[in-house]
């Protein structure tokens, strides 16, 4: 690794993140292929880089608010597309991932990017709910609808969302305190 | 010569996982000023990034006793990396009463009690709580686990609203 290399972190649905390391100068399609990321010879392909925060600066009473996270072209070089700063790369299939949240009877939606976090989905969620006490809101986790899963906080929506689907649903539940 | 079960968490904290949350400043290994004079595996000493709060740290270390890793939890708890001894109670985060935080973090009442967390991922005080596997399925350690889910899990509550201080 050179002093002027940089390391960043590969998501994908289905795959446990990556971490590797590149200069400057590749592109990043030519990192996507290294890493076994992409097919040779797949050209349209959706790649985001960075970690989606738009929902968070969304009004609480918008509804079926949709980010506009945009996918990058891959062809250019990581410093173009300043990757020392943004750190993470999201290649998936979908453009969004549509999501639903349910709590209390009411059903929240939101298409965000895949490259959102499931811990800034959380604090989308605990926003949009006005029956939620907002002195328990930390309380409140992400579990994917008709499961026990809770994914993980640093996790990304792409990651998580089944194959071949562009689309999740969630309950928003009070994590349990342990007793006894 | 190292053992499997600590290259195993030596290779979890050069993975990605780990790294991301190193990137973002949400936890790290301690430096050697911070570790005691015999520390070894199964011993490790991390830090966790905390919310800022008047007077308190922007960050908590942590020993942790890894005997066994992935397979067995953790325990441990929290770590004053000026002294290089277990955090006194009185310096431990405090939270709202009542939250979750504040059951996690409690001093008192159970096996373990100041030198383990209150929740599912700590072996001891798993200990007489056999109805935790059941309550929270989703809490229950596996060799799957790694040393992130155990950052994470507790670094998010020191993040949290219902952290308040020291």
């Amino acid at each position: 690794m050179e002093n002027s290399d940089i390391e960043l972190f590969l998501h994908a649905q289905g795959m446990t993140p990556q971490a590797v390391t590149a200069s400057p100068e590749d592109t990043l399609r030519k990192v996507l292929l290294r890493a076994a990321i992409i097919p040779e010879g797949k050209d349209e392909v959706l790649v985001f880089v960075g970690e989606c925060e738009e929902a968070l600066k969304e009004a609480s009473d918008i509804e079926d608010g949709v980010d506009e996270h945009e996918p990058i072209d891959i062809d250019l070089t990581l410093d173009v597309l300043e990757i020392h700063r943004h750190r993470h790369v999201h290649y998936h299939r979908c453009h969004h991932i549509a999501v639903e949240v349910n709590f209390g009877g009411k059903t929240k939606r939101h298409e965000f990017s895949p490259a959102t976090t499931i811990a800034v989905v959380t604090q989308w969620a605990r926003k949009k709910f006005p029956n939620l006490d907002p002195a328990a809101a930390a309380e409140y986790v992400l579990q994917i609808a008709g499961t026990a899963t809770q994914p993980r906080p640093s996790e990304h929506l792409g990651e998580v969302v089944s194959a071949g689907t562009c689309s999740i649903g969630f309950d928003l539940v009070k994590e349990i305190t342990p007793q006894g | 010569m190292s053992s499997p079960e600590q290259r195993l968490f030596e290779a979890d904290v050069q993975a990605a996982p780990y790294r991301i949350g190193a990137a973002k400043g949400q936890w790290g290994l301690a430096g050697a000023e911070a570790l005691p004079e015999n520390a070894a595996w199964p011993k490790v000493y991390l830090w966790m990034a905390a919310a800022p709060r008047t007077n308190a740290p922007d960050r908590f270390y942590v020993a942790l006793d890894l005997t066994g890793y992935r397979t067995a939890p953790p325990t441990g708890a929290f770590w004053d990396p000026v002294k290089r001894k277990a955090l006194a109670l009185d310096k431990w985060p405090k939270g709202r009463a009542g939250s979750r935080f504040a059951m996690v973090f409690r001093t008192s009442g159970f096996t373990g009690a100041g030198s383990a967390f209150y929740h599912p991922y700590d072996r001891v005080a798993l200990i007489g709580h056999a109805r935790w596997s059941t309550e929270q399925p989703h809490l229950v350690w596996s060799d799957s686990h790694t040393i992130v889910d155990y950052l994470e899990e507790f670094q998010t509550l020191l993040t949290s609203g219902d952290y308040l201080g020291i």
